[in-house]
């Protein structure tokens, strides 16, 4: 070890060791469970064992007639890409104007960008509700159980997410070219289209990926808004477990595969753009 | 985070920029996000007060511009329907979860400041809890501590109860911290990363052992990050919702009958929306306090520094 890593250590050698073999177990324990549960049998997982007695993907095989999960799976995507795709735009365009230009009320909007995620998604969701089930009454639309109902409903919470995203980025980006583009003439449009978007590429990315989060994550609004056919994957996950509920055998490994498939695209997601993503936690607090 | 620590644009070319951009200020490319947002926040934000305010339910749902107006006797029905009790429910769990992730995450913390092989592995595996969604953490642990589960198995007790009764505030709370954890650990990990590495060496040179340069020297710096983290993950802790409904499922035991749920089952389940939102309204106020303190702290923006605070 050199001297420099000699200076910054901050625990001593022994300490470093237990604290990390603790808190990596603290962690680890549970999801080698999760992992072990799923590739067992349902009868296996009930007996109590930790190691299962034979390992087999019977149980990721039966949760697709089991649980609604291919309906959520596929309701999810298509909902959250949505929410994904036109939050990040518009935030995009919304963040340009509040980064670049002063105007009254600028302030405000930017406290409120920041103070809407920290709103409690129930007072959202209740009026919300309210409207869309009457809007039936006064407009004659069937909203409560729609796709796109659940899609104007996540925008609640995406838009506002991924407009700051996208200011904590582009306040960050010199003004340069932008400038050296209007100089030529160049309208608003056309540097916003062929200068901010590819230089603000990755945040565009981050602030799409966690508006699709934001709706994958979400179980409040998707138990309320959706109906059988349009439930998505929380939810369909959610039911699986409340409906096995006093079941005569419990279904305990399925219910593990089941969880661990809903993980796979929120962790697939990490995996890719794991470095843009960790910067991007600690600028919201929003998984 | 990193965008805002580049040095700002020098004072001079800001001024001639402002000259520039203020002639021309293309407003009109807020409208389509603008709109959109008043539609579906202020819009609902400001009907979320209005149906407080008035005898809403299942019978006036679907004509609610007609639902009589009642002023403030949701307000006073919430009070005796549970509200005060939840308050304190979601407070103190809030505080109790925050109070134990912050020494759990400066460990983590602490333990992955220096480079060593395979610290990029322990890295990854401190952030799963956190990157989990919520719902799949809560059916895990759900399916975990049912009676005849693991975690009765492993303790070995037969039939413990762990999602109702009296443990199960306690059952909220171990999950909670369990998955929020990481959030304090990714916030002070930021801010160690800012100490400068003269810090390092003058403590080396003078000779300081581990625990007087920890306390003394390294803590300091993070107290600020860790401060503004412990706002952010209480405000979370208050409006969690997916973890005691998947948990618990709705309506909850009585001692995790947080706000959120509190709420949800009023209106969702009792189908009393007035009182239901008269709910929601007086959560805000508990909610208003540290988000206040929040927005005070954050940077909004990068003309704001200086002069003002």
């Amino acid at each position: 070890m050199s001297a420099n890593a000699e200076a910054t250590r901050l625990l001593p050698r022994p300490m470093l060791v237990t604290l990390t073999v603790l808190l990596c177990a603290m962690v680890l324990v549970p999801i080698s469970y999760i992992v072990l549960a799923s590739l067992n049998s349902d009868v296996g997982v009930a007996s109590g064992e930790f190691w299962p007695s034979s390992f087999s993907l019977e149980s990721y095989r039966k949760i697709w007639t089991t649980a609604d999960l291919s309906t959520g799976i596929l309701n999810s995507i298509i909902v959250c890409g949505l929410t994904a795709i036109a939050s990040a735009l518009l935030g995009t365009t919304t963040a340009y104007v509040l980064v670049r230009y002063k105007f009254w009320g600028r302030l405000t909007i930017l406290r409120g960008l920041v103070g809407l995620q920290s709103i409690p998604g129930t007072l959202m969701l209740l009026p919300v509700f309210v409207l869309f089930s009457s809007a039936g009454n006064y407009l004659g639309l069937t909203v409560v159980g729609t796709r796109w109902g659940l899609f104007v409903a996540y925008l609640t919470f995406a838009l506002p997410f991924s407009t700051w995203v996208m200011v904590t980025y582009l306040r960050g980006l010199p003004r340069e070219l932008e400038e050296a583009a209007r100089t030529e003439g160049a309208s608003t449009l056309v540097i916003l289209w062929r200068i901010i978007m590819p230089l603000s590429l990755p945040a565009i990315v981050v602030a799409g990926i966690f508006a699709f989060l934001l709706g994958w994550n979400d179980v409040l609004f998707a138990s309320v808004l959706t109906r059988p056919e349009t439930h998505t994957a929380a939810v369909a996950l959610q039911v699986f477990g409340a409906s096995q509920e006093g079941g005569a055998l419990p279904v305990y490994s399925q219910m593990m595969a089941a969880a661990l498939v809903c993980a796979v695209p929120v962790v697939l997601l990490y995996l890719v753009f794991q470095r843009y993503l960790v910067g991007g936690l600690t600028a919201g607090g929003v998984k | 985070m990193a965008t805002q620590l580049l040095s700002r644009p020098e004072e001079k070319t800001e001024r001639r920029a402002r000259k520039v951009t203020e002639r021309q200020r293309p407003l009109w490319l807020l409208a389509p996000g603008g709109i959109l947002m008043v539609l579906v926040i202020l819009i609902p934000l400001a009907l979320a007060l209005w149906i407080s305010l008035i005898d809403l339910d299942q019978y006036t749902l679907r004509r609610w511009v007609e639902a009589p107006f009642i002023g403030l006797a949701n307000y006073a029905e919430s009070l005796d329907a549970g509200l005060l009790h939840s308050i304190w429910i979601s407070v103190s769990f809030a505080l109790i979860a925050t109070i134990v992730t912050v020494p759990i995450g400066i460990a983590a913390a602490l333990v992955t400041q220096n480079a060593y092989r395979g610290r990029g592995l322990v890295r990854a595996v401190f952030l799963i809890p956190y990157v989990l969604p919520s719902f799949v953490v809560a059916t895990v642990w759900r399916t975990m501590l049912q009676p005849d589960g693991i975690v009765n198995s492993l303790l070995g007790q037969e039939n413990s109860l762990w999602l109702s009764g009296s443990r199960s505030y306690w059952t909220l709370i171990l999950v909670e911290i369990w998955a929020a954890w990481p959030f304090i650990y990714l916030m002070s990990l930021a801010a160690l990363q800012s100490v400068d590495h003269e810090v390092h060496e003058a403590s080396a040179v003078d000779g300081v052992t581990w625990w007087p340069k920890l306390i003394k020297v390294i803590l300091p710096y993070l107290r600020g990050p860790v401060l503004l983290a412990c706002l952010l993950a209480t405000l979370n802790h208050i409006n969690n919702f997916t973890l005691p409904f998947v948990l618990f499922g709705a309506p909850a035991p009585d001692n995790v009958n947080v706000m959120p749920m509190l709420v949800y089952v009023t209106s969702f389940q009792g189908l009393r929306f007035g009182l239901s939102a008269a709910m929601a309204v007086a959560s805000l106020i508990i909610i208003a306090i540290p988000l206040f303190v929040y927005l005070r702290a954050v940077r909004l923006d990068v003309h704001e520094e200086g002069g003002k605070r």
